[in-house]
């Protein structure tokens, strides 16, 4: 007997996610799921952006590594709240690992929540997170092509963040191809670019957060 | 693997909808935008079932490749080498219209 169907593989984890989403919502908390390869600069710039914050600001991240709490120790410096979740393996974040590490927080009261997912260009992007925006991360050492090899990634971005823009002089790097790969792939995709290490662009990207609040 | 293990998860609980019947056949539908490589799905779905009571279910996975349906004259097309622009009229204001699934698309049951 063959029965038809249109089950959704991920509906659990859609479903933790929507309630999630449901509550950043009524809220008024921007949740921003930050993806991209390891090493392209997620937790600097998540740096930058908490350094630059007033003390009063209602901002928490959650930041993901398959091991260690390295990246929670350094982001814990700048004295907002931030939790690791390791995730012991995966190699992405789910929304019931976002769920869980929320619980005792003052989650509702957050303006914004910054999920630093784990260094993955692919599975990240199945897994929604109840977030409201994603923004994925390439640098300038990579390869501008990288739009057109993980398509699914960009295609479901918001936002596209070029770092490390002070290398250019040093790699072969097309900005304007790499913003065409882009666009080919999600022609509504926002694109900046920016230095985590001169802060070029840095308001940019401060105010692109400011129009989402 | 994770992505496999939540498949076994899904066929678990519409073979428990349908009064338990043991599964032989497993449909999947993957997109080409779901980020799922479908090779590396049948492999991780053949090492997470071996010796289990789920070893014999054949499982068939279908690929949806992406299209684009056209703003300016409703043509849905494949997309290829990730050209947004309408292969009937050449417009670029294209949205996407398939390639996200991934789903269970049928079991196939032993009758009672």
């Amino acid at each position: 007997m063959r029965v038809p169907l249109q089950r959704k593989v991920l509906n659990e984890n859609d479903r933790i996610a929507g309630t999630l989403r449901e509550r950043f919502h009524r809220n008024g908390t921007f949740c921003l799921n930050l993806i991209s390869s390891p090493g392209s600069g997620k937790t600097a710039l998540l740096e930058r952006t908490l350094a630059g914050f007033d003390a009063g600001r209602r901002v928490a991240v959650l930041t993901g590594d398959i091991q260690t709490d390295n990246d929670a120790r350094r982001l814990a410096r700048y004295g907002f709240p931030v939790r690791q979740i390791s995730t012991g393996g995966a190699c992405h974040l789910d929304a019931s690992m976002v769920d869980r590490h929320l619980m005792d927080w003052p989650v509702d009261e957050l303006e914004i929540l910054f999920v630093e997912n784990v260094g993955n260009l692919v599975c990240p992007t199945s897994y929604d997170l109840g977030e409201e925006a994603r923004a994925v991360l390439l640098s300038v050492t990579e390869g501008e092509d990288k739009p057109l090899k993980y398509p699914a990634t960009f295609h479901h971005a918001d936002l596209m963040v070029l770092n490390k823009i002070d290398l250019l002089p040093y790699v072969p790097f097309s900005m304007e191809l790499a913003r065409e790969n882009a666009r080919r792939v999600q022609p509504e995709i926002e694109i900046l670019e920016l230095s985590c290490t001169t802060g070029a662009g840095l308001e940019e990207w401060n105010d692109w957060i400011r129009r989402h609040l | 693997m994770s992505i496999a293990a939540s498949v076994l998860d899904a066929v678990r609980a519409e073979s428990e909808l349908h009064g338990g019947a043991r599964v032989t056949r497993a449909g999947l539908r993957i997109g080409e935008l779901s980020g799922v490589a479908v090779e590396s799905l049948q492999f991780c779905l053949e090492v997470l079932v071996a010796d289990t009571e789920m070893s014999s279910i054949a499982f068939e996975i279908e690929f949806a490749p992406w299209t684009r349906r056209c703003r300016a004259c409703a043509t849905e097309f494949r997309v290829t080498d990730a050209r947004p622009e309408c292969s009937a009229c050449g417009s670029g204001d294209t949205e996407t219209a398939g390639g996200d699934q991934m789903e269970l698309s049928f079991l196939e049951l032993e009758e009672p």
